[in-house]
């Protein structure tokens, strides 16, 4: 493999590894506040992406502004899950809330599934054309999905670890009955972190469809690798999950490369039951109990 | 203490009865000239009722959510398929897609079960992924285009084989969950830490119960291998199976005996009502009636109505079944 090959498949590897940090940090985020692995995660994704799509091709906006809309979007649709459906199953057996999110996630399936069929759509507007840099080629859109990402992710773990909400959240993730003796408002605070967390998701797929073709299951399949990012780096470590996200990313673009796509998963999936066997609370993580 | 043991026998055994009386009855249908239609729909509501107890043995009991059983159940039909087309006979090839399958759960079994819940559920969701992109790679397994069996079986023999395995799997989970070892595996999904405590080996009875589960699971899916006669990747491992195994044994009952069997009449006339109204919306609507089940029922509808007629029977003690699981 020559040094400018091994440059390109190494961003392109970070472009697919960043766009799943920023989901994953979601995952991560509503496992550690809120004790609940969202598997309707994926479908506030493909939300997210079908509303950019949506917005730019029905009203000519700009897919760039269709991001903080997405976010937006997202957050608000979060929160009234949240209020209104999650937050019912708390204190409940661990099957009932999963079964709960489950349960959104077949939902959302079958609406995105029934309102768009399973067509692969994708627009032209946006940024467009090519940057090189030295012998790398990088697409303007995948600059602008690192950068966006970049943003984003720091942006959230600037909110997660230095102020007063994120302080209330890692309180709650690290002790749930003790944050509560500590006067921090629980409900709120899982509120809050469920609401950053989809929107985030939703930003995500406001950034997929921007440089790849949507379909109804196009979060659905990205959130099965946030999942195994999140299992890498340690349930509901927000540091270990971007980590991971990265690492798993660029091994993808170079098993992809060497040979194809499926034996790209394969390799993934093989890895995530290795680590569940060998280091089951993550890369990185340490045992944290509940 | 002594009349409850007595209560609970005489309940097993009228319980058995009646499950054996039903069972011999739908497996006379096609004997008994009635239409092919209803044949048919008997025939699948025994085979989503059976995918059911197999889900229900392992996640109804135990409280660890399965997502792989739709997958376990297509190894079962893969493994069938190929073991007939290998010229071997019916009962050896049963027995060998039951044996896939239970092999394939303990990859997931020994990975995941000595952690809590969550570490097994992700085990589980990527068995579907992995098994689905396996199949599509290997040669042996026809790649995407998928296998055919060569020998055609008369319809009567899948039909009377699945009402066997859904009659035999309700029957072994109305047995067990009343057995010793079955309460101890209802005393771990209570409390996992205070059943170690007195001396359960809950690790070794989770694979061992997962591993049973999976091997009715792929035993289901055999049966059903051998009815459909032509398997399809991407059909025979989409994560619709998987959705039908967990939401018929969710919206009966989990941890129930009879629970699915409502579970599997309600599913199946269900599906029957959407195919004429509204085909596109049957994964939507599956969904929410699972949500509006979990959110306002509990621990299903079988549950909801006996505390219903019990609340009529004997006024003033009130059962807090929900309670105490939660």
């Amino acid at each position: 493999m020559t040094f400018p090959l091994f440059l390109q498949l190494l961003t392109n590897g970070l472009v697919v590894g960043a766009l799943l940090a920023i989901v994953a940090l979601g995952v991560a985020l509503i496992f550690g506040v809120v004790r609940v692995v969202n598997f309707a995660h994926g479908e506030f994704v493909t939300l997210g992406a079908f509303a950019t799509y949506l917005v730019v091709t029905q009203l000519n906006i700009s897919p760039l502004l269709g991001i903080p809309l997405a976010f937006v979007l997202g957050a608000a649709v979060g929160a009234g899950i949240q209020a209104a459906i999650v937050s019912r199953a708390a204190g409940r057996p661990e099957l009932d809330v999963l079964m709960v999110t489950y349960a959104l996630s077949i939902i959302g399936l079958g609406i995105f599934s029934s309102a768009f069929s399973g067509d692969f759509r994708s627009y032209s507007e946006g940024p467009s054309g090519i940057f090189t840099l030295g012998s790398v080629v990088i697409g303007l859109r995948s600059l602008t999905v690192l950068l966006v990402c970049l943003i984003v992710g720091v942006g959230t773990i600037l909110v997660v670890q230095r102020t007063r909400i994120g302080l209330a959240l890692r309180a709650l993730a690290q002790s749930r009955d003790s944050a509560a003796a500590c006067g921090i408002n629980v409900p709120a605070a899982e509120l809050f972190a469920f609401a950053l967390a989809v929107g985030l998701a939703a930003a995500a797929g406001a950034l997929v469809s921007l440089i790849g073709t949507i379909h109804p299951r196009v979060g659905h399949d990205l959130v099965l690798d946030a999942f195994v990012v999140v299992v890498l780096g340690g349930m509901g470590s927000i540091g270990g999950a971007v980590l991971a996200a990265i690492a798993i990313g660029i091994v993808n673009a170079f098993t992809s490369f060497a040979l194809d796509d499926s034996w790209a998963r394969i390799l993934t999936y093989c890895l995530l039951y290795a680590t569940l066997l060998l280091r089951p609370h993550g890369l990185l993580g340490r045992h944290v109990g509940a | 203490m002594k009349v409850e043991r007595g209560r609970d026998l005489a309940k097993i055994t009228w319980g058995s009865l009646a499950i054996l009386a039903c069972t011999a009855a739908m497996a006379a249908l096609p004997w008994l000239g009635v239409t092919s239609y209803v044949r048919t729909l008997v025939y699948y509501g025994a085979y989503f009722l059976a995918l059911g107890q197999a889900w229900n043995l392992m996640s109804g009991l135990t409280g660890y959510v399965s997502f792989a059983h739709g997958a376990l159940a297509g190894i079962g039909a893969y493994a069938v398929v190929l073991a007939l087309n290998a010229d071997l006979p019916m009962v050896i090839s049963l027995l060998i897609a039951a044996i896939a399958a239970g092999l394939a759960s303990l990859i997931i079994g020994v990975t995941s079960l000595r952690l809590k819940g969550t570490s097994f559920t992700f085990a589980t969701l990527f068995l579907q992924e992995l098994v689905l992109l396996l199949v599509r790679k290997l040669p042996f397994a026809g790649g995407p285009g998928g296998i055919v069996l060569e020998e055609i079986f008369p319809l009567w023999l899948p039909h009377v084989l699945m009402i066997a395995v859904a009659g035999g799997a309700t029957l072994l989970v109305l047995v067990f969950r009343r057995s010793r070892t079955g309460l101890r595996v209802l005393a771990m999904r209570d409390d996992e830490a205070a059943a170690s405590a007195i001396g359960i080996d809950a690790t070794r009875v989770k694979i061992v119960l997962f591993c049973a589960s999976a091997a009715i699971a792929g035993l289901t899916g055999a049966v059903h291998g051998v009815f459909a006669s032509s398997l399809f990747p991407n059909e025979v491992f989409s994560i619709d199976l998987s959705i039908i195994a967990l939401a018929v044994p969710l919206i009966g009952g989990a941890g129930t005996a009879l629970g699915p069997v409502l579970g599997a009449v309600i599913y199946v006339g269900l599906r029957e009502i959407l195919q004429v109204l509204a085909p596109n919306l049957h994964l939507t609507i599956v969904g929410v009636v699972l949500l509006l089940v979990i959110l306002f029922m509990r621990d299903g509808i079988a549950p909801a109505l006996g505390r219903l007629f019990r609340l009529k029977d004997r006024r003033g003690q009130v059962p807090a079944i929900a309670e105490v699981r939660a």
